[in-house]
């Protein structure tokens, strides 16, 4: 078990990569009553055409497979693992994303006992064509909730327009026709493919002892037989890296009030290590906060001009094979919005050298946001993205983000914003 | 630690290591009117917007950004018929950085709370006129969340006509046009002077000198309503319902129950028991018999109001299947009545929210939360554990049966 000591922030993390291939990472937090425990594959919506484990030919699964697996891992022939950790006084959950599934607990008691239930139903697949059916009904349910959510459909229009061709474009919970097309036996080639230990990692953050965790963990896994590791082979690959299929434009009405509009940006730069990824991703947020934070005169100027109100919002998001970024706010202005959030990114050089004297300022908020980020087990553990950003956790994150300087922000802005990359969604409502 | 730092106005400070952003909130509390949640919300607004001394938006962003991204917001909020401005703060602990971000955040908050941007008797016009209209929008679009308006339009159901409840605690648009840039220099001075007030500090701190800096502030003693927050209704003898048709895909059906047991009565605990086994925990019997079992909704939950004696029951469905769903909801409550739950999932409940409560120490807004409640109602902290293993099956099944049906609200799709 290696461990690295953060004088800094007066904390630790435990590594270790199991015989089997899963990766272990702990971090214990002094004072804490619970712990929080994630295990996460790499593995998302987005991975839907890949050669099965052992197989030959690649498949291509019906769309949502990932997020309906992560749902029918829970359920047993006799139990539900939900049910178990609820025995165990834990609370337990479960989610999908673009590129990653996630099942963690939190517990103020029988961390080991919790730890078992974890690893087993995660380890433990069993899918029969009765539990797949019924699913259908609850997930169905559960996309139907999301169309009535106009912020939902705001993010999903934008990603269908920057990504017109790939599987971002549809919702990560699929399509109800879509979900109607899976069966037992797609779940259990996916499960092998993706669930190896080896695509795998554990994190645990919390009350906890490094040395007695890791021992349980071992124990746990000792005592299962694997089948041998086999990488996975996806065939994902962008219908087009050059970005040149954007869709510049669309809209959708719905029964709301106020209108929505939403300005995309897709990166097109390709990375060759997890390092150079998160310093790129760390550039772009310090730059987005020097072009639109609420101390940025654009932000008073649209606020004043009431272009944007309290609602605007951005963001920008560095997932497996893809990055973008987003900008939002109900308005009645939304071309006005849209053409200014476009003018000031296509201006960025100008307002970065404008921006000399406040640089120090916005790094600093950023460096305390993610010191505050350390009080929370749930966000140390969520926000760690394996080899995305080459095992960095936040602490990491943290130091890196010292590093970066105002002459990044420039390289960033240039290779980052293209006129094809930018993209505008709007949500307008039904009468008007 | 408690400190009074003049009639009405007490300081309380939580001395703990645990995390590494120190935090500060100031609760304003005043009993609701008819009028004074809309007034209060834009004041709220209009404090967090601008002050003298940092006359825009931009100038006080800076401010805070200056101080390693010290966070300071004001909104409100309510407890019964208790309405609250309320004042959060958190910044980084001193041993990340090099400066004293604890005198400089209470000279901002002194700022925002002593030196609002007043000048001859008027709030800044164009400030004013912007939070007004945001606010307007603000208001608009929390009802483009369908789950939201269920909710609320449900509680308008279920309230009495006349009651102060009616106005949610954010206020509403109607309001907004008799309000004035000098109308709300009533509204500052009446919360400045006037309502009760609680400082809790929270963190990595120096108790004499959290003391010494917050005496400062210029409050003054005044006398505070006794009133107790809780909110009381005579029950209709009719079920009260409605149904509203909307372009949405899922059909929200929400449900309202009087339940007569308030905050720490001798039945609370068995109240918090009852909740968790009827929707108020994932082993529940409208998680696992509305949701898992008969695959008819996505959500089935339950949620208790015990500043209100109220509970009630959220749910998405399929519009045909409402009348299924409602009768399925009464048969779960029923079973609960008739004690039809084993001893094991009561223990799971009971488990679910000892850990709930015990993992509620580690997040600091939380334990503010809580001290903040105790606080308002003059309660000392009992043994929450220790109350909540005492519940037994038949207490249950007693507070099940003070259950009654008020209020029935859809939102539908499909006319």
């Amino acid at each position: 078990m290696d461990k690295q000591v953060y004088q800094k922030f007066n904390q630790s993390i435990y590594r270790e990569k199991l015989a089997n291939g899963l990766k272990v990472q702990l971090l214990p937090m002094e004072g804490y009553h619970k712990t929080y425990a994630i295990m996460t594959a790499d593995f998302g919506s987005i991975d839907n055409h890949f050669i099965p484990y052992q197989q030959k030919d690649a498949i291509t699964v019906p769309d949502g497979v990932a997020h309906f697996l992560e749902h029918k891992m829970f359920e047993k022939e006799d139990h539900d693992a939900f049910d178990l950790f609820g025995k165990l006084g834990a609370d337990s959950n479960a989610f999908t994303s673009f590129t990653q599934t996630s099942y963690l607990f939190s517990t103020t008691s029988n961390l080991r006992e919790n730890l078992d239930v974890l690893l087993d139903f995660v380890q433990d697949p069993y899918f029969t064509a009765k539990t797949v059916k019924k699913e259908q009904g609850i997930i169905g349910q559960e996309i139907q909730m999301y169309e009535d959510d106009p912020s939902w459909r705001l993010y999903l229009g934008i990603l269908g327009n920057l990504y017109p061709k790939d599987p971002m474009r549809i919702d990560i919970a699929g399509t109800v026709e879509s979900i109607s097309h899976i069966t037992p036996e797609i779940l259990m080639d996916t499960y092998k493919t993706f669930y190896q230990p080896a695509n795998m990692n554990l994190f645990l953050v919390g009350r906890l002892d490094p040395d007695e965790t890791m021992m349980w963990i071992k124990q746990n896994q000792q005592q299962k037989v694997f089948a041998p590791a086999e990488k996975p082979q996806r065939l994902f690959k962008l219908n087009d890296p050059t970005a040149h299929d954007v869709i510049p434009f669309r809209s959708l009405t719905m029964d709301i009030v106020r209108p929505k509009v939403m300005v995309g940006l897709r990166g097109t730069k390709q990375f060759s290590d997890g390092k150079e990824r998160l310093h790129y991703k760390l550039a772009v947020d310090l730059l987005l906060d020097v072009l639109f934070d609420d101390t940025s005169d654009n932000y008073l100027r649209l606020y004043n001009n009431e272009t944007l109100d309290d609602t605007f919002s951005y963001n920008f998001e560095m997932q497996r094979g893809f990055h973008f970024a987003y900008f939002s706010s109900d308005t009645n202005q939304m071309e006005r919005f849209a053409d200014e959030v476009i003018e000031i990114l296509e201006s960025a050089d100008q307002q970065i050298e404008a921006a000399r004297t406040r640089f120090e300022g916005i790094k600093n908020a950023e460096l305390g946001r993610l010191i505050g980020l350390l009080d929370s087990p749930e966000s140390i553990a969520n926000r760690y993205a394996g080899d995305l950003f080459a095992g960095a956790n936040l602490m990491d994150e943290i130091q890196m983000l010292e590093t970066v300087t105002i002459e990044d922000l420039y390289q960033v802005a240039q290779e980052f914003i293209t006129p094809q990359g930018i993209s505008v969604y709007q949500v307008v409502p039904q009468h008007q | 630690m408690d400190f009074n730092l003049a009639r009405g106005v007490d300081l309380h400070m939580i001395p703990t290591k645990q995390f590494k952003m120190n935090h500060v909130l100031i609760d304003f509390a005043t009993p609701q009117t008819p009028t004074n949640a809309t007034a209060r919300n834009l004041l709220a607004n209009l404090l967090e917007t601008s002050t003298h001394r940092y006359p825009t938006q931009t100038a006080l962003a800076r401010q805070l950004a200056s101080l390693y991204g010290a966070y300071v917001n004001l909104y409100v909020n309510r407890l019964g018929k208790m309405h609250t401005v309320r004042l959060r703060a958190s910044f980084v602990n001193n041993r990340f950085v090099s400066e004293d971000l604890f005198k400089k955040i209470s000279e901002l908050i002194n700022e925002i709370l002593f030196h609002p941007l007043i000048d001859d008797g008027e709030f800044d016009g164009p400030t004013f006129r912007i939070q007004s209209n945001n606010l307007k929008s603000a208001i608009k679009s929390l009802y483009d969340d369908k789950q939201f308006l269920a909710n609320q339009r449900l509680m308008s159901l279920y309230y009495r006509d006349d009651s102060v409840m009616q106005v949610p605690s954010f206020g509403q648009i109607n309001d907004l046009d008799s309000l004035t840039a000098k109308s709300l220099v009533s509204t500052y001075q009446s919360m400045i002077s006037q309502d009760k007030v609680d400082i809790f500090v929270l963190g990595d701190i120096d108790l004499q000198l959290v003391q010494d800096v917050f005496a400062q502030l210029p409050f003054k003693d005044r006398l505070v309503n006794s009133d107790s927050p809780l909110y009381h209704q005579l029950a209709y003898d009719q079920v009260q319902r409605k149904t509203e048709y909307q372009q949405v895909s899922q059909a929200k059906l929400n449900l309202a129950y009087s339940l007569p047991i308030y905050y720490h009565d001798q039945d609370y605990y068995a109240a918090l028991v009852f909740n968790g086994l009827f929707g108020g925990t994932p082993y529940s019997k409208l998680f696992t018999n509305v949701r898992e079992k008969a695959s008819l909704a996505y959500y089935a939950a339950s949620r208790m109001l015990p500043f209100n004696g109220v509970v009630s029951v959220q749910t998405g469905v399929q519009a045909s299947d409402q009348e299924k769903v409602q009768e399925l909801i009464q048969q779960q409550l029923i079973e609960i009545q008739q004690g039809n739950f084993s001893t094991e999932t009561l223990k799971e409940v009971q488990d679910s929210l000892i850990n709930q409560y015990r993992a509620g120490h580690d997040l600091a807004s939380n334990v503010l939360e809580q001290q903040l409640v105790a606080k308002l109602v003059n309660e000392s902290n009992n043994d929450f554990i220790a109350e909540i293993r005492k519940v037994t099956s038949a207490d249950v099944s007693r507070v099940a049966k003070l259950m009654k049906l008020q209020a029935v609200y859809l939102l539908s799709g499909e006319k």
